[in-house]
Protein backbone atom coordinates (compact mmCIF):
# COMPACT_ATOMS: atom_id res chain seq x y z
CA UNK A 1 0.00 0.00 0.00
CA UNK A 2 2.55 2.33 0.40
CA UNK A 3 4.43 1.69 -3.05
CA UNK A 4 1.17 2.62 -3.84
CA UNK A 5 0.82 5.80 -1.79
CA UNK A 6 3.82 6.82 -2.88
CA UNK A 7 3.24 6.67 -6.39
CA UNK A 8 0.52 8.41 -5.79
CA UNK A 9 2.22 11.30 -4.22
CA UNK A 10 4.57 11.49 -6.84
CA UNK A 11 1.38 11.64 -9.71
CA UNK A 12 0.31 14.11 -7.96
CA UNK A 13 3.07 16.17 -7.76
CA UNK A 14 3.54 15.27 -11.57
CA UNK A 15 -0.34 16.90 -12.27
CA UNK A 16 0.17 19.79 -10.23
CA UNK A 17 3.43 21.44 -12.18
CA UNK A 18 1.64 19.73 -15.72
CA UNK A 19 -0.77 22.77 -16.48
CA UNK A 20 2.64 25.42 -15.72
CA UNK A 21 4.49 23.29 -18.05
CA UNK A 22 1.94 22.55 -20.55
CA UNK A 23 1.18 26.33 -20.09
CA UNK A 24 5.01 27.63 -21.17
CA UNK A 25 4.75 24.81 -24.01
CA UNK A 26 1.73 26.11 -25.28
CA UNK A 27 2.83 29.75 -25.38
CA UNK A 28 5.35 28.69 -28.52
CA UNK A 29 2.50 27.66 -30.51
CA UNK A 30 0.48 29.05 -33.05
CA UNK A 31 0.65 30.31 -36.62
CA UNK A 32 3.37 33.11 -36.22
CA UNK A 33 7.04 30.87 -35.36
CA UNK A 34 8.20 32.54 -31.99
CA UNK A 35 11.42 31.30 -30.44
CA UNK A 36 11.32 29.99 -26.66
CA UNK A 37 13.92 33.00 -25.75
CA UNK A 38 11.73 35.93 -26.99
CA UNK A 39 8.42 33.82 -25.58
CA UNK A 40 9.94 34.06 -21.93
CA UNK A 41 11.43 37.70 -22.37
CA UNK A 42 7.97 39.12 -23.95
CA UNK A 43 6.45 37.54 -20.41
CA UNK A 44 9.33 38.81 -18.43
CA UNK A 45 8.68 42.33 -19.66
CA UNK A 46 5.36 42.01 -17.74
CA UNK A 47 7.48 43.01 -14.75
CA UNK A 48 9.63 45.06 -16.08
CA UNK A 49 9.74 48.24 -18.90
CA UNK A 50 11.42 46.29 -21.31
CA UNK A 51 11.47 48.12 -24.47
CA UNK A 52 12.89 46.21 -26.92
CA UNK A 53 10.48 43.42 -27.21
CA UNK A 54 8.56 44.16 -30.59
CA UNK A 55 5.16 45.05 -30.29
CA UNK A 56 4.12 41.92 -32.71
CA UNK A 57 5.37 39.59 -29.61
CA UNK A 58 3.56 41.28 -26.82
CA UNK A 59 0.56 41.31 -29.14
CA UNK A 60 0.84 37.98 -29.71
CA UNK A 61 2.06 36.59 -26.94
CA UNK A 62 0.46 38.78 -23.90
CA UNK A 63 -2.80 39.81 -25.60
CA UNK A 64 -3.77 36.30 -27.80
CA UNK A 65 -1.93 32.94 -26.07
CA UNK A 66 -2.03 33.74 -22.81
CA UNK A 67 -5.26 34.53 -21.98
CA UNK A 68 -6.45 31.77 -24.60
CA UNK A 69 -4.25 29.45 -22.24
CA UNK A 70 -5.65 30.81 -18.94
CA UNK A 71 -8.90 30.08 -20.28
CA UNK A 72 -8.20 26.61 -21.47
CA UNK A 73 -6.61 25.94 -18.32
CA UNK A 74 -9.85 26.86 -15.97
CA UNK A 75 -12.11 25.82 -18.49
CA UNK A 76 -10.97 22.29 -18.43
CA UNK A 77 -10.36 22.06 -14.80
CA UNK A 78 -14.04 23.91 -14.31
CA UNK A 79 -16.19 21.42 -16.33
CA UNK A 80 -13.84 18.49 -15.37
CA UNK A 81 -14.20 19.48 -11.49
CA UNK A 82 -18.00 20.35 -11.92
CA UNK A 83 -18.40 16.47 -13.44
CA UNK A 84 -16.73 14.90 -10.53
CA UNK A 85 -18.43 16.40 -8.21
CA UNK A 86 -21.54 15.56 -9.68
CA UNK A 87 -21.03 11.94 -9.86
CA UNK A 88 -20.67 11.95 -6.47
CA UNK A 89 -23.50 13.59 -5.47
CA UNK A 90 -26.13 11.95 -7.35
CA UNK A 91 -23.93 8.71 -6.85
CA UNK A 92 -24.10 7.44 -10.76
CA UNK A 93 -20.90 7.17 -13.01
CA UNK A 94 -22.79 8.68 -16.30
CA UNK A 95 -23.85 12.08 -14.57
CA UNK A 96 -22.34 15.14 -15.93
CA UNK A 97 -23.09 18.77 -16.58
CA UNK A 98 -24.81 17.61 -20.22
CA UNK A 99 -26.93 15.05 -18.84
CA UNK A 100 -28.39 16.96 -15.80
CA UNK A 101 -29.67 19.99 -18.57
CA UNK A 102 -26.94 23.00 -17.00
CA UNK A 103 -24.87 22.69 -20.48
CA UNK A 104 -27.85 23.45 -22.63
CA UNK A 105 -29.45 26.19 -20.16
CA UNK A 106 -25.98 27.93 -20.10
CA UNK A 107 -25.97 27.43 -24.26
CA UNK A 108 -29.31 28.70 -24.63
CA UNK A 109 -28.50 31.49 -22.44
CA UNK A 110 -25.46 31.83 -23.63
CA UNK A 111 -26.82 32.15 -27.30
CA UNK A 112 -30.14 34.60 -26.14
CA UNK A 113 -27.11 37.13 -24.65
CA UNK A 114 -25.33 36.64 -27.77
CA UNK A 115 -28.24 36.71 -30.44
CA UNK A 116 -30.50 39.57 -29.27
CA UNK A 117 -28.82 41.05 -26.41
CA UNK A 118 -25.30 41.94 -27.89
CA UNK A 119 -23.33 43.56 -24.87
CA UNK A 120 -26.30 44.81 -23.08
CA UNK A 121 -26.54 42.02 -20.96
CA UNK A 122 -23.47 39.92 -20.58
CA UNK A 123 -23.52 36.08 -21.85
CA UNK A 124 -22.39 35.22 -18.61
CA UNK A 125 -25.23 36.10 -16.31
CA UNK A 126 -27.70 34.77 -18.93
CA UNK A 127 -25.73 31.68 -19.03
CA UNK A 128 -25.54 31.23 -15.29
CA UNK A 129 -29.45 31.87 -15.00
CA UNK A 130 -31.04 29.70 -17.36
CA UNK A 131 -28.47 26.83 -16.32
CA UNK A 132 -29.85 27.29 -13.25
CA UNK A 133 -33.47 27.28 -14.29
CA UNK A 134 -32.53 24.01 -16.50
CA UNK A 135 -30.79 21.89 -13.34
CA UNK A 136 -33.18 22.70 -11.00
CA UNK A 137 -36.39 22.23 -13.23
CA UNK A 138 -34.34 18.91 -13.83
CA UNK A 139 -34.40 18.51 -9.63
CA UNK A 140 -38.08 19.52 -9.40
CA UNK A 141 -39.75 17.53 -12.12
CA UNK A 142 -37.74 14.01 -11.39
CA UNK A 143 -38.44 14.51 -7.54
CA UNK A 144 -40.96 12.05 -6.18
CA UNK A 145 -40.91 10.19 -9.50
CA UNK A 146 -40.35 6.66 -7.42
CA UNK A 147 -36.65 5.60 -9.37
CA UNK A 148 -34.63 8.41 -8.47
CA UNK A 149 -31.67 7.86 -10.68
CA UNK A 150 -33.39 6.81 -13.67
CA UNK A 151 -36.01 9.40 -13.56
CA UNK A 152 -33.29 12.48 -12.99
CA UNK A 153 -31.42 10.69 -16.20
CA UNK A 154 -34.32 10.92 -18.04
CA UNK A 155 -35.72 14.22 -17.08
CA UNK A 156 -31.97 15.41 -17.64
CA UNK A 157 -32.32 14.14 -21.63
CA UNK A 158 -35.57 16.05 -21.65
CA UNK A 159 -34.96 19.30 -20.42
CA UNK A 160 -31.46 19.16 -21.91
CA UNK A 161 -33.61 18.26 -25.40
CA UNK A 162 -36.50 21.36 -24.71
CA UNK A 163 -33.63 24.15 -23.75
CA UNK A 164 -31.72 22.22 -27.36
CA UNK A 165 -35.43 23.25 -29.02
CA UNK A 166 -35.23 27.18 -27.91
CA UNK A 167 -31.45 27.51 -28.69
CA UNK A 168 -32.41 26.02 -32.66
CA UNK A 169 -35.45 28.33 -32.68
CA UNK A 170 -32.76 31.45 -31.37
CA UNK A 171 -30.66 30.47 -34.14
CA UNK A 172 -33.82 30.36 -36.62
CA UNK A 173 -34.18 34.40 -35.67
CA UNK A 174 -30.56 34.73 -35.81
CA UNK A 175 -29.25 37.50 -38.26
CA UNK A 176 -26.62 36.43 -40.61
CA UNK A 177 -23.65 37.79 -38.17
CA UNK A 178 -25.10 36.90 -34.69
CA UNK A 179 -25.40 33.50 -36.27
CA UNK A 180 -22.07 33.32 -37.24
CA UNK A 181 -20.78 34.06 -34.22
CA UNK A 182 -22.83 32.02 -31.87
CA UNK A 183 -21.95 28.97 -34.39
CA UNK A 184 -18.83 29.44 -33.85
CA UNK A 185 -19.32 29.68 -30.13
CA UNK A 186 -21.71 26.42 -30.20
CA UNK A 187 -18.66 24.57 -31.55
CA UNK A 188 -16.93 24.93 -28.30
CA UNK A 189 -13.89 26.84 -29.23
CA UNK A 190 -11.40 29.16 -27.27
CA UNK A 191 -10.62 31.16 -30.41
CA UNK A 192 -12.20 34.21 -28.85
CA UNK A 193 -10.96 34.29 -25.83
CA UNK A 194 -9.33 37.38 -24.64
CA UNK A 195 -8.63 39.34 -21.48
CA UNK A 196 -11.96 40.24 -21.16
CA UNK A 197 -13.77 36.43 -21.20
CA UNK A 198 -10.91 35.68 -18.99
CA UNK A 199 -11.75 39.01 -16.42
CA UNK A 200 -15.69 37.91 -16.24
CA UNK A 201 -15.44 34.51 -15.77
CA UNK A 202 -12.03 32.90 -14.37
CA UNK A 203 -13.15 34.69 -11.18
CA UNK A 204 -16.28 32.61 -10.87
CA UNK A 205 -14.55 29.09 -12.17
CA UNK A 206 -11.30 29.65 -9.74
CA UNK A 207 -13.73 30.30 -6.95
CA UNK A 208 -16.19 27.23 -7.30
CA UNK A 209 -13.15 25.17 -8.34
CA UNK A 210 -11.46 26.05 -4.71
CA UNK A 211 -14.99 25.79 -3.11
CA UNK A 212 -15.60 22.22 -4.83
CA UNK A 213 -11.95 20.75 -4.04
CA UNK A 214 -12.22 22.07 -0.13
CA UNK A 215 -15.50 20.15 -0.43
CA UNK A 216 -14.29 17.04 -1.29
CA UNK A 217 -14.46 14.93 1.74
CA UNK A 218 -17.70 16.06 2.72
CA UNK A 219 -18.82 14.98 -0.98
CA UNK A 220 -17.47 11.53 0.31
CA UNK A 221 -20.04 11.46 3.05
CA UNK A 222 -22.77 12.80 0.65
CA UNK A 223 -22.00 9.64 -1.86
CA UNK A 224 -23.33 7.47 0.67
CA UNK A 225 -26.24 8.15 0.14
CA UNK A 226 -28.75 10.77 2.25
CA UNK A 227 -29.57 8.31 5.16
CA UNK A 228 -25.93 8.16 5.92
CA UNK A 229 -24.72 11.29 5.44
CA UNK A 230 -27.37 12.86 8.08
CA UNK A 231 -26.77 9.83 10.46
CA UNK A 232 -22.96 11.51 10.25
CA UNK A 233 -23.83 14.98 10.80
CA UNK A 234 -24.63 16.45 7.87
CA UNK A 235 -27.03 19.12 6.42
CA UNK A 236 -27.66 17.03 3.55
CA UNK A 237 -30.54 19.59 2.31
CA UNK A 238 -28.57 22.56 2.51
CA UNK A 239 -24.97 21.05 1.72
CA UNK A 240 -26.18 19.41 -1.63
CA UNK A 241 -27.87 23.23 -2.60
CA UNK A 242 -24.12 24.60 -1.77
CA UNK A 243 -22.81 22.29 -4.62
CA UNK A 244 -25.38 22.57 -6.65
CA UNK A 245 -24.93 25.77 -7.28
CA UNK A 246 -21.06 26.00 -7.29
CA UNK A 247 -21.35 23.19 -10.07
CA UNK A 248 -24.25 25.31 -11.89
CA UNK A 249 -21.96 28.39 -11.31
CA UNK A 250 -18.49 26.51 -12.95
CA UNK A 251 -20.29 25.22 -15.50
CA UNK A 252 -22.03 28.39 -16.83
CA UNK A 253 -18.95 30.11 -16.15
CA UNK A 254 -16.63 27.55 -18.69
CA UNK A 255 -19.68 27.80 -21.32
CA UNK A 256 -19.77 31.26 -21.87
CA UNK A 257 -16.60 31.73 -22.11
CA UNK A 258 -16.13 28.51 -24.49
CA UNK A 259 -19.10 26.95 -25.66
CA UNK A 260 -19.67 23.52 -25.95
CA UNK A 261 -16.98 21.34 -25.49
CA UNK A 262 -17.89 17.51 -24.82
CA UNK A 263 -16.45 14.98 -22.60
CA UNK A 264 -14.18 16.37 -20.61
CA UNK A 265 -17.11 16.11 -17.68
CA UNK A 266 -17.54 12.94 -17.97
CA UNK A 267 -14.02 11.27 -18.54
CA UNK A 268 -11.54 13.11 -17.11
CA UNK A 269 -12.89 12.72 -13.22
CA UNK A 270 -13.09 8.96 -14.40
CA UNK A 271 -9.32 9.03 -15.08
CA UNK A 272 -8.70 11.05 -12.22
CA UNK A 273 -10.11 8.17 -9.69
CA UNK A 274 -8.32 5.48 -12.02
CA UNK A 275 -5.22 6.88 -10.97
CA UNK A 276 -5.68 8.41 -7.65
CA UNK A 277 -8.75 6.34 -6.19
CA UNK A 278 -11.96 7.65 -5.30
CA UNK A 279 -11.51 10.05 -2.04
CA UNK A 280 -12.77 12.89 -3.47
CA UNK A 281 -10.76 15.03 -1.35
CA UNK A 282 -7.92 13.92 -3.80
CA UNK A 283 -10.41 13.30 -7.00
CA UNK A 284 -12.04 16.61 -7.20
CA UNK A 285 -8.67 18.68 -7.23
CA UNK A 286 -6.68 16.12 -9.41
CA UNK A 287 -9.60 16.62 -11.57
CA UNK A 288 -8.72 19.91 -11.85
CA UNK A 289 -5.49 19.53 -12.62
CA UNK A 290 -6.10 16.66 -14.83
CA UNK A 291 -8.76 18.89 -16.87
CA UNK A 292 -6.32 21.60 -17.43
CA UNK A 293 -4.13 20.04 -18.79
CA UNK A 294 -6.27 18.06 -21.12
CA UNK A 295 -8.04 21.15 -22.84
CA UNK A 296 -5.02 22.55 -23.07
CA UNK A 297 -3.12 19.83 -25.04
CA UNK A 298 -6.33 19.35 -26.98
CA UNK A 299 -6.67 23.29 -27.78
CA UNK A 300 -3.39 23.62 -28.57
CA UNK A 301 -4.03 20.64 -31.49
CA UNK A 302 -7.12 22.63 -32.17
CA UNK A 303 -5.08 25.56 -32.93
CA UNK A 304 -1.30 24.15 -34.08
CA UNK A 305 -2.37 21.34 -36.49
CA UNK A 306 -3.54 22.57 -39.23
CA UNK A 307 -3.36 26.62 -40.84
CA UNK A 308 -6.64 26.90 -39.82
CA UNK A 309 -8.23 26.49 -36.63
CA UNK A 310 -10.58 22.60 -35.82
CA UNK A 311 -12.95 22.76 -33.12
CA UNK A 312 -11.34 22.16 -29.72
CA UNK A 313 -13.98 19.57 -29.11
CA UNK A 314 -13.13 17.17 -31.92
CA UNK A 315 -9.77 16.84 -30.07
CA UNK A 316 -11.05 16.69 -26.60
CA UNK A 317 -12.67 13.43 -27.96
CA UNK A 318 -9.93 12.12 -29.78
CA UNK A 319 -7.18 12.25 -27.39
CA UNK A 320 -9.57 11.38 -24.86
CA UNK A 321 -11.17 7.88 -25.52
CA UNK A 322 -8.40 6.33 -26.34
CA UNK A 323 -6.85 7.16 -22.86
CA UNK A 324 -10.01 7.02 -21.19
CA UNK A 325 -9.70 3.22 -22.34
CA UNK A 326 -5.88 3.09 -21.49
CA UNK A 327 -6.55 3.83 -18.01
CA UNK A 328 -10.09 1.61 -17.79
CA UNK A 329 -8.65 -1.36 -18.66
CA UNK A 330 -5.36 -0.83 -16.14
CA UNK A 331 -7.68 0.02 -13.00
CA UNK A 332 -9.23 -1.87 -10.72
CA UNK A 333 -12.85 -1.81 -9.22
CA UNK A 334 -13.92 1.89 -8.40
CA UNK A 335 -17.92 1.56 -8.69
CA UNK A 336 -20.16 -0.73 -7.18
CA UNK B 1 -28.92 6.81 29.30
CA UNK B 2 -32.73 6.57 28.75
CA UNK B 3 -34.68 6.70 25.89
CA UNK B 4 -38.69 7.95 26.03
CA UNK B 5 -40.90 7.84 22.90
CA UNK B 6 -43.92 9.85 23.60
CA UNK B 7 -47.10 10.31 20.76
CA UNK B 8 -44.24 9.25 17.71
CA UNK B 9 -45.93 8.96 14.29
CA UNK B 10 -44.45 9.07 11.00
CA UNK B 11 -45.86 7.90 7.28
CA UNK B 12 -44.92 6.18 4.20
CA UNK B 13 -47.37 6.08 1.31
CA UNK B 14 -49.68 3.02 2.58
CA UNK B 15 -47.60 2.85 6.14
CA UNK B 16 -47.88 4.42 9.44
CA UNK B 17 -45.49 3.83 12.42
CA UNK B 18 -47.60 5.06 15.83
CA UNK B 19 -45.91 4.60 18.80
CA UNK B 20 -47.78 5.98 22.04
CA UNK B 21 -45.60 5.52 24.68
CA UNK B 22 -42.23 3.66 24.80
CA UNK B 23 -39.45 3.96 27.42
CA UNK B 24 -36.37 1.62 27.69
CA UNK B 25 -33.12 2.06 29.59
CA UNK B 26 -29.69 2.21 28.19
CA UNK B 27 -26.34 0.73 28.23
CA UNK B 28 -28.31 -2.45 27.39
CA UNK B 29 -29.29 -4.03 24.17
CA UNK B 30 -32.34 -3.63 22.97
CA UNK B 31 -33.57 -5.82 19.68
CA UNK B 32 -36.58 -4.60 17.85
CA UNK B 33 -38.41 -7.65 16.44
CA UNK B 34 -41.42 -8.88 14.46
CA UNK B 35 -42.33 -9.31 10.85
CA UNK B 36 -41.58 -7.77 7.76
CA UNK B 37 -42.97 -4.54 6.93
CA UNK B 38 -43.64 -4.01 10.71
CA UNK B 39 -41.99 -0.78 10.98
CA UNK B 40 -38.60 -2.19 13.16
CA UNK B 41 -36.50 -0.23 10.68
CA UNK B 42 -38.80 2.91 10.51
CA UNK B 43 -38.68 3.39 14.27
CA UNK B 44 -34.68 2.62 14.41
CA UNK B 45 -34.42 5.52 11.91
CA UNK B 46 -37.02 7.79 13.88
CA UNK B 47 -34.76 7.06 17.12
CA UNK B 48 -31.70 8.59 14.92
CA UNK B 49 -33.65 11.17 13.67
CA UNK B 50 -32.84 10.00 10.18
CA UNK B 51 -36.17 9.61 9.36
CA UNK B 52 -37.29 13.27 9.89
CA UNK B 53 -40.46 12.91 12.56
CA UNK B 54 -42.72 15.42 12.27
CA UNK B 55 -45.26 14.40 15.07
CA UNK B 56 -44.51 12.94 18.96
CA UNK B 57 -41.45 13.77 20.57
CA UNK B 58 -37.82 10.84 21.55
CA UNK B 59 -36.39 11.99 24.57
CA UNK B 60 -32.76 10.65 25.75
CA UNK B 61 -32.27 11.19 29.12
CA UNK B 62 -34.84 13.76 29.09
CA UNK B 63 -33.81 16.16 26.21
CA UNK B 64 -35.57 15.96 23.30
CA UNK B 65 -33.56 14.87 20.23
CA UNK B 66 -34.89 16.92 17.28
CA UNK B 67 -33.39 19.96 19.99
CA UNK B 68 -29.89 18.22 19.22
CA UNK B 69 -28.80 19.18 15.58
CA UNK B 70 -26.59 17.97 12.89
CA UNK B 71 -22.88 17.21 14.29
CA UNK B 72 -23.98 17.04 17.33
CA UNK B 73 -26.78 14.46 17.21
CA UNK B 74 -24.13 12.42 15.04
CA UNK B 75 -21.82 12.35 18.64
CA UNK B 76 -24.59 10.99 20.47
CA UNK B 77 -26.04 8.74 17.94
CA UNK B 78 -24.53 6.59 15.53
CA UNK B 79 -26.58 4.26 12.86
CA UNK B 80 -25.27 1.42 10.80
CA UNK B 81 -27.37 0.30 7.78
CA UNK B 82 -28.28 -2.78 6.75
CA UNK B 83 -25.86 -2.94 3.86
CA UNK B 84 -23.42 -0.02 2.95
CA UNK B 85 -24.41 2.02 0.40
CA UNK B 86 -21.10 3.05 -0.64
CA UNK B 87 -21.07 3.56 -5.20
CA UNK B 88 -17.58 4.24 -4.82
CA UNK B 89 -14.72 1.88 -3.91
CA UNK B 90 -13.59 3.27 -1.19
CA UNK B 91 -9.80 2.01 1.20
CA UNK B 92 -11.36 0.48 4.26
CA UNK B 93 -9.48 2.90 6.06
CA UNK B 94 -10.99 5.66 4.35
CA UNK B 95 -14.44 4.45 5.17
CA UNK B 96 -14.21 3.74 8.55
CA UNK B 97 -12.60 7.61 8.62
CA UNK B 98 -15.92 8.97 7.22
CA UNK B 99 -17.33 7.78 10.77
CA UNK B 100 -14.94 10.84 12.63
CA UNK B 101 -16.37 13.54 10.64
CA UNK B 102 -18.64 14.69 13.18
CA UNK B 103 -15.56 15.93 15.24
CA UNK B 104 -14.20 17.84 11.87
CA UNK B 105 -14.16 21.26 11.24
CA UNK B 106 -16.09 22.13 8.10
CA UNK B 107 -14.22 21.50 4.86
CA UNK B 108 -11.02 20.05 7.07
CA UNK B 109 -10.04 16.31 6.74
CA UNK B 110 -8.79 13.68 9.10
CA UNK B 111 -5.94 14.42 10.98
CA UNK B 112 -3.21 11.35 11.75
CA UNK B 113 -4.88 10.32 15.13
CA UNK B 114 -8.25 10.43 13.64
CA UNK B 115 -6.11 7.43 11.51
CA UNK B 116 -4.86 5.79 14.42
CA UNK B 117 -8.77 5.85 16.11
CA UNK B 118 -9.73 4.49 12.84
CA UNK B 119 -6.87 1.52 12.98
CA UNK B 120 -7.54 0.37 16.47
CA UNK B 121 -11.25 0.47 15.63
CA UNK B 122 -10.59 -2.05 12.84
CA UNK B 123 -8.45 -4.02 15.26
CA UNK B 124 -11.28 -3.91 17.80
CA UNK B 125 -13.91 -5.88 14.93
CA UNK B 126 -11.37 -7.75 14.43
CA UNK B 127 -10.63 -7.05 10.50
CA UNK B 128 -7.54 -7.85 9.55
CA UNK B 129 -5.37 -6.96 6.53
CA UNK B 130 -7.24 -4.07 5.74
CA UNK B 131 -4.01 -2.25 3.65
CA UNK B 132 -5.08 -2.09 0.23
CA UNK B 133 -8.59 -3.56 -0.11
CA UNK B 134 -11.80 -1.56 -1.36
CA UNK B 135 -15.02 -1.86 0.80
CA UNK B 136 -16.55 -3.40 -2.33
CA UNK B 137 -13.98 -5.96 -2.45
CA UNK B 138 -14.93 -7.47 0.96
CA UNK B 139 -17.27 -9.95 1.74
CA UNK B 140 -20.51 -8.75 3.22
CA UNK B 141 -19.65 -10.21 6.83
CA UNK B 142 -16.75 -8.04 6.60
CA UNK B 143 -18.35 -5.18 4.99
CA UNK B 144 -20.66 -5.06 8.26
CA UNK B 145 -17.57 -5.25 10.74
CA UNK B 146 -15.76 -2.29 8.79
CA UNK B 147 -19.61 -0.54 9.07
CA UNK B 148 -19.37 -1.21 12.77
CA UNK B 149 -15.81 0.12 13.06
CA UNK B 150 -17.09 3.41 11.43
CA UNK B 151 -19.41 3.67 13.91
CA UNK B 152 -17.54 3.11 16.80
CA UNK B 153 -14.68 6.07 15.56
CA UNK B 154 -17.72 8.25 15.50
CA UNK B 155 -18.05 7.58 19.45
CA UNK B 156 -21.50 7.49 20.15
CA UNK B 157 -23.13 7.04 23.14
CA UNK B 158 -26.48 4.86 21.34
CA UNK B 159 -25.32 2.56 18.72
CA UNK B 160 -28.63 2.11 16.16
CA UNK B 161 -28.07 -1.05 13.98
CA UNK B 162 -30.40 -2.20 11.24
CA UNK B 163 -30.42 -6.42 10.75
CA UNK B 164 -26.63 -6.48 10.87
CA UNK B 165 -26.89 -10.51 10.57
CA UNK B 166 -28.87 -10.23 7.71
CA UNK B 167 -27.81 -12.62 4.97
CA UNK B 168 -25.16 -13.85 7.28
CA UNK B 169 -23.59 -17.40 7.25
CA UNK B 170 -23.17 -18.68 11.01
CA UNK B 171 -19.68 -17.62 12.38
CA UNK B 172 -19.95 -14.03 10.84
CA UNK B 173 -23.48 -14.08 12.45
CA UNK B 174 -22.01 -14.80 15.80
CA UNK B 175 -19.02 -12.71 14.81
CA UNK B 176 -21.02 -9.52 14.36
CA UNK B 177 -23.44 -10.39 17.85
CA UNK B 178 -20.68 -10.95 20.25
CA UNK B 179 -19.23 -7.59 18.87
CA UNK B 180 -22.56 -5.50 19.78
CA UNK B 181 -22.59 -7.59 23.20
CA UNK B 182 -19.10 -5.99 24.17
CA UNK B 183 -19.97 -2.39 22.68
CA UNK B 184 -22.65 -2.89 25.15
CA UNK B 185 -21.21 -5.13 28.11
CA UNK B 186 -17.42 -3.86 27.69
CA UNK B 187 -17.96 -0.16 26.03
CA UNK B 188 -21.15 0.49 28.20
CA UNK B 189 -23.12 1.46 24.96
CA UNK B 190 -26.48 1.74 24.57
CA UNK B 191 -27.46 -0.72 21.45
CA UNK B 192 -30.66 -0.66 19.61
CA UNK B 193 -31.06 -3.04 16.96
CA UNK B 194 -33.81 -4.75 14.98
CA UNK B 195 -33.18 -8.24 14.33
CA UNK B 196 -35.41 -10.76 12.18
CA UNK B 197 -33.69 -13.71 14.15
CA UNK B 198 -35.71 -13.97 17.04
CA UNK B 199 -33.07 -16.90 18.47
CA UNK B 200 -30.19 -13.84 18.23
CA UNK B 201 -32.52 -11.55 19.93
CA UNK B 202 -33.30 -14.00 22.54
CA UNK B 203 -30.08 -14.96 23.36
CA UNK B 204 -28.07 -11.32 23.15
CA UNK B 205 -31.02 -8.36 23.98
CA UNK B 206 -31.83 -7.40 27.85
CA UNK B 207 -34.93 -5.67 26.28
CA UNK B 208 -37.19 -6.45 23.61
CA UNK B 209 -39.79 -4.38 21.34
CA UNK B 210 -42.45 -6.14 19.39
CA UNK B 211 -44.06 -4.65 17.01
CA UNK B 212 -46.63 -5.47 13.64
CA UNK B 213 -48.62 -3.25 11.35
CA UNK B 214 -46.82 0.20 12.85
CA UNK B 215 -47.32 -0.30 15.77
CA UNK B 216 -45.98 -1.64 19.71
CA UNK B 217 -47.27 -4.96 20.86
CA UNK B 218 -45.35 -5.31 23.53
CA UNK B 219 -41.79 -4.57 25.19
CA UNK B 220 -39.81 -4.78 28.02
CA UNK B 221 -37.28 -7.00 29.74
CA UNK B 222 -36.26 -10.23 27.36
CA UNK B 223 -37.27 -12.51 31.01
CA UNK B 224 -40.57 -10.83 31.45
CA UNK B 225 -41.78 -10.01 27.99
CA UNK B 226 -40.81 -12.91 26.28
CA UNK B 227 -43.96 -15.75 26.08
CA UNK B 228 -45.70 -18.02 23.40
CA UNK B 229 -49.04 -15.62 23.26
CA UNK B 230 -47.03 -12.16 22.50
CA UNK B 231 -45.13 -14.46 19.58
CA UNK B 232 -48.23 -15.99 18.24
CA UNK B 233 -49.79 -12.24 18.26
CA UNK B 234 -47.00 -10.45 16.51
CA UNK B 235 -46.18 -13.41 14.22
CA UNK B 236 -49.74 -15.17 13.55
CA UNK B 237 -47.78 -18.64 13.92
CA UNK B 238 -47.63 -20.96 17.07
CA UNK B 239 -44.57 -21.49 18.64
CA UNK B 240 -43.03 -23.78 21.44
CA UNK B 241 -40.38 -21.60 24.24
CA UNK B 242 -38.73 -24.42 26.29
CA UNK B 243 -35.87 -23.78 28.62
CA UNK B 244 -32.43 -25.25 28.34
CA UNK B 245 -29.68 -24.35 30.99
CA UNK B 246 -32.16 -21.68 32.13
CA UNK B 247 -31.83 -20.33 28.58
CA UNK B 248 -35.01 -20.18 26.81
CA UNK B 249 -35.19 -21.56 23.26
CA UNK B 250 -37.81 -20.93 20.78
CA UNK B 251 -39.20 -23.61 18.84
CA UNK B 252 -41.33 -23.44 15.36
Amino acid sequence: MNGRLNKRKIAFIFIFFLPLFLGLISLLIGSYPIGIKDVIKTLLSIFSSNNEIPDVYRDIILKIRLPRIILALFVGASLSVSGASLQALFRNPLVNEYILGISSGAAFGASLSIVFFGKNFPVEISSFIFAFIAFFSVLLISKGTGSDIISLLLTGVIVSTFFTALLTLVEFLASPYSLQSLFFWLMGSLSVAGWREVGYSLPFMLAGILVLSLYGWRMNILSLGDEEARALGLNVKLEKIIIMLTTTLVTSSAISSAGIIGWIGLIIPHISRMIFGVENSVVIPASALIGASFLLIADDFSRGIASFEIPVGIFTSLIGIPFFIYFLKRSGKIWS
Amino acid sequence: MNIWIKDLSFSYPNFTLKVKDLSFEGEKITSIVGPNGAGKSTLLKCIGMINPVSKGSIFINGKDISEIKGTKRAQLIAYVPQEQTSIFNFSIIDFVLLGRTPYLNFLSKPSHKDIERAEEALRFVGIKNWKGRGILEISSGERRLVLIARTIVQEPEIFLLDEPTSFLDPKHEFEIMELIKNLSKKMGKTVILTLHNLELAVKYSDNLIFMKEGEIIGSGKTSDILNEDILEKVYDLKMKIVEIDGKKIILR
